[in-house]
């Protein structure tokens, strides 16, 4: 007999109470439908989280609201000062709208290389950030990188915060409370999304590492962003690292060295996939990996 | 409240509940057992359905967002018997395997001769990175896939 806990190939329909899903037409149909439901409601986009709840022993919500099918929520908007991104565009969709914007290159590669096609047509954005136990969410470090803020919007308005603000707030963010667009600021840089998965595409990432620095006329190092993603329980940026890196020419070999002396600072969670030391040990070389394609974006 | 659904061509009734998995319904209502729930997370493409065209894993659309759309399994993609050109090239191949992940990859590799004329072999792979085979590997299943690109 094996150890463990085997997970039971249960249908939904043979699972206890039922669940109402209402396709909202509009977001004020939405935000009234999540209003009304309260603590017992949730927002549905794509469904790849949610619909796996059960084999997460997690109990689905008694009623969802589905916004996929609201106009504004699922589009894209490129400004010359700023790209917003409704946050039911999929991943796929976001990964097409960017293709041709080397300043996104990480954002377009975390859209475009996560999961698989089939997934990447269904999984949103939105539900990327808001899902705050999926850790190896690829948007999330490639987002942080690129100082993104998101929308959150209420029957009562709606506000901006910062993406890493979004991140600490998730998981307690009152009922009826929707994440509605992401905002990023158009700026020149060089951006890079490496992902190591145990396969080569498919699987989840064991550890990610985006990347985001700007460069003066010396080649010299201005702006550095620097995000973990996979590695701990939510994404994070790397202060130290991205600090070390200033007034210092972009070098794939040198950020890796100082990558390497201050990757302790991270402490791994362990998974049956991967276990937290060899997520750590990855990251010297996931650097590495990011500063090369940065400077050939 | 039920949901209706266009599944081959048929239009068909369920009155499962909103979050059911289609494949769920698929097997248990409609009795179309060529999707198969194995993962139940996306991952191994046995449960790969069209909706609306496009390659979904059947298990992790609810019933409640199938409703007034166009499903079409892998029963529905040999009408009359006549093989289409993806699995002609299969089985000329001698591609087939036990029949767990089949059904999905002929679903993905059909919409993959549809959209993708002219792919080459990387773009098969790519396009099967959701449809994972536990038999022998994917060699063949690609090489029957340039085959039938190469017959049009």
């Amino acid at each position: 007999m094996m150890a463990g806990t085997p997970i039971r190939n249960i249908p939904v329909a043979a699972r206890d109470t039922p669940t109402s899903i209402y396709i909202a037409p509009s977001l004020t149909a939405a935000l009234d439908a999540l209003n009304d439901c309260g603590a017992a409601g949730s927002p549905l986009a794509g469904g790849t989280w949610i619909m796996r709840s059960p084999i997460r022993h997690e109990p689905l919500r008694p009623h969802y609201v589905a916004i996929g099918r609201i106009a504004e929520l699922t589009a894209i908007r490129i400004g010359s000062d700023a790209v917003e991104i409704g946050a039911a565009v999929t991943h796929a969709a976001l990964a097409a709208a960017l293709a041709d914007l080397p300043e996104f290159a990480g954002l377009a590669a975390a859209a475009g290389r996560s999961a698989n096609p089939a997934i990447r047509a269904m999984a949103t954005i939105g539900g990327n950030l808001a899902a705050s136990d999926f850790a190896a969410a690829d948007c999330v470090p490639a987002l942080l990188c690129l100082d993104a803020e998101v929308e959150i919007s209420g029957r009562d308005g709606c506000e901006r915060i910062s993406l890493a603000h979004f991140l600490e707030v998730r998981s307690t963010l009152a009922s009826g409370r929707l994440l509605t667009r992401i905002i990023v600021a158009r700026a020149e840089r060089r951006t890079a999304h490496i992902r190591l998965p145990l396969r080569r595409s498919g699987d989840y990432p064991v550890a990610i590492v985006s990347l985001s620095v700007r460069v003066d006329a010396a080649n010299r190092i201005n702006v550095a962003r620097i995000a973990v993603g996979s590695v701990e329980s939510s994404a994070r940026r790397w202060p130290r690292l991205e600090a070390a890196l200033l007034g210092r020419p972009l070098d794939a070999a040198e950020a890796a060295r100082i990558a390497a002396e201050l990757s302790d600072e991270f402490t791994g969670r362990d998974s049956v996939d991967a276990p937290a030391w060899y997520r750590v040990s990855v990251l010297p070389g996931l650097v590495r990996r990011a500063a090369i394609a940065a400077l050939g974006s | 409240m039920g949901f209706n659904l266009t599944v081959n061509g048929d239009r068909l009734s369920s009155a499962a509940d909103p979050a059911t998995p289609l494949v769920d319904v698929l097997r248990e209502e409609m009795h179309l057992t060529g999707a198969k729930p194995v993962c139940r997370e996306g991952f191994c493409g046995a449960c790969m359905v069209l909706v609306d065209g496009e390659p979904m894993p059947s298990c992790l659309l609810p019933t409640a967002l199938a409703n007034g759309r166009e499903i079409e399994t892998v029963e529905g993609l040999a009408p009359h018997g006549q093989l289409n050109r993806i699995q002609a090239a299969l089985e000329a191949g001698d591609a087939v395997q036990c029949g767990m992940c089949f059904p999905g990859m002929v679903v993905s590799l059909t919409h993959l001769l549809t959209t993708r004329p002219d792919a080459t072999r990387d773009d098969i792979r790519a396009a099967l990175t959701g449809n994972i085979c536990r038999c022998t590997g994917y060699e063949r299943i690609v090489e029957a896939t340039l085959l039938a690109l190469a017959t049009r």
